[in-house]
């Protein structure tokens, strides 16, 4: 994203890329094995202690105080190397601002505070899944907040590694949030689900028997929730789809002028050229879009929301496209686990479905306009 | 009322009537017996895949993503069991006979629960639709013989293609290509045979195949003129397997690298080089291309029938969620949206299923298997004993003269405009079926969303095997660089293809 004239941003830009060419790049592929290889914890502890996660946390929470531009930034420029990371940043920070927005300082306070494991510190969710059809866990009040929740959770990301996960659970109407303890009892842990992309961001299913769930916030309110934090995690998969575009596209060029056919590198060649600049043009898009919806969201004009929802459309779109391409252009070589292009197709499809079902996502989007909301 | 005189120009101008009429054509000329073969080959598909592909297609995903060096062999023995690897041999070389254009709807029925599988079968006959390319009948005979000795020994013997490079891919595809290309594969002439040296990489089925239709080069800097196709066998001295490449997807079938280290291949086992091409009327470079061209034209109607197959198996997956899953509270195959975009997916099937079709119509009047589709040849080899074809007819193809025979037919009297017009079509279908399916496999993601993402729900795995298919056996591209060459750029004079 272009960082303007601002060289605050541009100097975090850079450090966040000099990071993940340092600690993710000659390890990429070795990574992406898990769960046939390690995961890279010896990553996630760097990742911690340089204040990745909590990244839009106050100080007292072990965060970084970021703004939505410093998030976008950072998931970007670490999306551009090896979007794994980012997509843990991503899980960790979605479902500490939803406990943090439903005025749950205390419980993000006690639950962060007695980690030790540098994957303990996160926070699971399914973030894969649009919370509202978490139909899956039952909820029956126990005392005050406790409840006792029944069921299973699909596809629970970081589910295997971190100490808490956030669970929404359907309640009377609407859903409700709940925290739960991820070594307490009733809980089983599935295998890592094998998936699409980032698979070092693992996910998990996790059952439920009667285990013990402390409600975030109030009963009912998961949705009010969820919007409260939902222009800034779609921003957030935004620019995640926009660092996944940037590695595929320098990658590509850079391969169509080494690369020869009938005598003379790729990119002389105008079908070749023609690609890299339809490649060029969704890039440069979604990268002015970026840009733009962080200044609407650091200057909180009214509507900057409705931007994020289709920021996150058009650019989990173009990037699957983009990396569809990305891969052509290396041919054979593309589809192979030596270079990023493939790595990059496969995580782009995974982002694109963060938040839930795109079509869906489509239908609110213009459920909204029609409710009144400005779209321009 | 109706004029008739002209007709013939008229007819001759674009789009030309005797390419939107492949499938018109040759109804009346096709035997009927090939019906009821390819009735046959659907079921045994149907079977296959109900019994074997489904149950183990994630299994076999899995275990390669787990073990990148795994290799097949239950799958290869069972399919090998069931006499899929000389089902479409002819009986004269001592297969089952069954027609060729049947094997594209195995492929998509196979395709249609995992694309890895499809391939362990159908690239076999990549392998073998090349040395029937080069119509040496002899060495049609043993290889394929070996074939069928395999599937009664229950020791599979596979045959595989080598010709992509490492220097070289689409390149190697394209006359026009190949005189410009980086070719590093060196058969250098010697007394009794060639002496080749390099490496072939991206080889399907590479690691179980015995044998191997080696494509190399007299002279690197002059490739197009010096092509020599050759047989080699595994145990062959100078021969060696390199890694198994790690792919995306297909993980199933192996890609390999082949090595060849002053490997000495005997004059017998040199299907076609220049030496054998001087007699006929076409120059090498020309025959090569012709080659190539029965080969691709084949091929890539299987290759459009991955496409089918693979753009099925996403549609299915993506019902099948639909019908199942609760989505805003009611199920989601009763939303408008999802309804449309399962139509449109099974718009892509049935358009992609109808281009390997019509493809494979052109094929049986101009290509590849144009004889066997000759009615009173069809018949006779349908329903004699093959103990009579093996006693009187087996001896003939060891003669020279059948070589030259069959030669003169497809080399010489091939016209231009036939193998332009299979060619087209092969490649019309190779990139609208496997865009088909590659654009499938992002559909039913979208429908499924989070679920789709997970392997266990198929769809992720189509996508990442669908990807493959817009890249092999010519990418994508070429392919609609070839289209416009064979169909388009032959009635515009000033059009120069690969001139960029």
């Amino acid at each position: 994203m272009k960082c303007g004239m601002d060289p605050e941003l541009a100097m975090f830009e850079q450090t966040v890329l000099d990071f993940a060419s340092k600690e993710l790049l000659d390890s990429r592929q070795e990574n992406d094995r898990f769960p046939f290889g390690p995961l890279f914890s010896d990553v996630l502890a760097k990742a911690r202690a340089v204040g990745f996660f909590s990244a839009t946390m106050p100080e007292e929470l072990d965060g970084s105080e970021m703004g939505t531009t410093e998030l976008c930034l950072l998931l970007e420029s670490l999306s551009r190397v090896d979007a794994s990371l980012a997509g843990v940043v991503f899980t960790d920070t979605l479902a500490k601002e939803i406990v943090y927005r439903a005025r749950g300082f205390l419980r993000l306070k006690e639950l962060t505070g007695k980690v030790s494991e540098p994957g303990g510190s996160l926070f699971a969710f399914p973030s894969q899944s649009d919370p509202a059809d978490c139909t899956g866990i039952t909820a029956e009040p126990e005392a005050e907040e406790s409840y006792a929740l029944s069921g299973k959770a699909d596809y629970v990301v970081l589910g295997g590694i971190a100490d808490s996960a956030v669970l929404p659970v359907r309640t009377g109407d609407g859903f409700s949030l709940f925290t739960v303890d991820l070594a307490g009892e009733g809980i089983g842990i599935s295998e890592p689900v094998l998936s699409l992309g980032l698979h070092a961001c693992p996910a998990v299913d996790i059952t439920l028997d009667g285990a013990s769930g402390l409600l975030v916030g109030d009963e009912g309110q998961g949705a009010e929730y969820l919007r409260r934090v939902e222009g800034r995690m779609n921003a957030a998969c935004a620019a995640m789809s926009l660092g996944v575009m940037k590695g595929a596209f320098e990658e590509a060029v850079a391969y169509a002028k080494e690369r020869q056919q009938g005598g003379r590198e790729i990119v002389n060649w105008s079908e070749v050229r023609r690609m890299l600049a339809r490649m060029a043009v969704k890039l440069k898009a979604a990268d002015m879009i970026v840009a733009e919806l962080c200044r609407s969201a650091e200057d909180n004009e009214p509507g900057w929301e409705m931007g994020s929802r289709v920021a996150a459309l058009f650019a989990g779109e173009a990037s699957v496209e983009l990396t569809r391409d990305g891969i052509q252009v290396l041919g054979g070589n593309g589809y192979m686990e030596d270079y990023g292009q493939e790595k990059r197709f496969r995580d782009a499809g995974q982002i694109r479905s963060l938040m839930g079902l795109a079509p869906i996502r489509e239908l609110k989007l213009m459920e909204s306009y029609l409710a009144g909301e400005p779209l321009y | 009322m109706f004029a008739h005189d002209g007709n013939s120009e008229v007819l001759e101008r674009e789009p030309r009537f005797d390419d939107i009429t492949c499938s018109l054509r040759s109804v009346s000329k096709l035997p009927r017996g090939v019906f009821s073969e390819t009735r046959q080959v659907i079921a045994e598909a149907r079977r296959f895949n109900e019994e074997v592909v489904r149950p183990r297609a994630l299994e076999l995903d899995r275990k390669k993503h787990e073990d990148p060096d795994y290799l097949p062999w239950d799958l290869v023995e069972e399919a090998n069991r069931r006499g899929f690897y000389s089902m479409f041999i002819p009986k004269l070389f001592g297969g089952h006979g069954m027609n060729m254009p049947a094997l594209s709807y195995m492929l998509e029925e196979i395709g249609s629960g995992c694309t890895a599988i499809s391939n362990l079968v159908g690239v076999h006959y990549l392998g073998i639709a090349t040395l029937c390319g080069s119509w040496n009948t002899r060495l049609m005979n043993k290889i394929m013989r070996d074939v069928a000795a395999g599937e009664k020994s229950g020791k599979p013997c596979l045959v595989s293609l080598a010709i992509t490079e490492p220097g070289a891919g689409t390149d190697t595809e394209e006359l026009e290509l190949i005189s410009r290309a980086k070719v590093t594969c060196h058969a250098e002439r010697v007394p009794g045979g060639y002496r080749v040296n390099g490496r072939k990489i991206f080889i399907s089925n590479g690691h179980l195949s015995t044998w191997h239709i080696t494509i190399g080069y007299s002279d690197l800097d002059n490739p197009a003129d010096t092509m020599v196709m050759m047989a080699i066998r595994t145990d062959m001295d100078g021969f060696s397997f390199g890694r198994q490449e790690h792919k995306m997807g297909q993980k199933g079938c192996p890609a390999s690298e082949l090595i060849f280290e002053d490997c000495f291949v005997p004059d017998e086992l040199v299907c076609f080089d220049a030496q054998q091409a001087a007699r006929y009327a076409r120059p090498m470079a020309k025959i090569t291309m012709q080659v190539l061209d029965y080969v691709l034209s084949a091929s890539r109607a299987g290759v459009g029938a991955f496409g089918t197959g693979v753009a099925r198996g996403a549609y299915e997956e993506a019902l099948r969620f639909a019908r199942e899953t609760e989505v805003e509270g009611k199920l989601l195959i009763n939303h408008e949206w999802a309804q449309c975009a399962l139509a449109e997916m099974y718009k892509n099937v049935a358009l992609a299923r109808l281009s390997y079709i019509e493809t494979n119509y052109a094929n049986g009047m101009y290509g590849l298997f144009k004889v066997l589709h000759y009615k009173p040849i069809f018949y006779f080899m349908k329903y004699a004993p093959q103990s009579l074809v093996d006693a009187f007819l087996e001896p003939l193809v060891d003669l020279d003269f059948v070589t030259w025979l069959f030669r003169k037919i497809y080399f010489d009297w091939q016209k231009e405009a036939e193998y332009e017009r299979t060619s087209g079509w092969a490649s019309l279908s190779k990139f609208s079926a496997t865009d088909a399916g590659e654009r499938n496999s992002e559909l039913a993601l979208e429908l499924m969303g989070g679920a789709g993402v997970r392997t266990d729900q198929v769809a992720e795995k189509h996508l990442r095997d669908s990807k493959l298919l817009q890249i092999y056996e010519g990418t994508n591209q070429l392919n609609r660089l070839n289209l416009f060459k064979c169909m388009i750029g032959r009635s515009a004079p000033e059009a120069k293809v690969f001139e960029d």
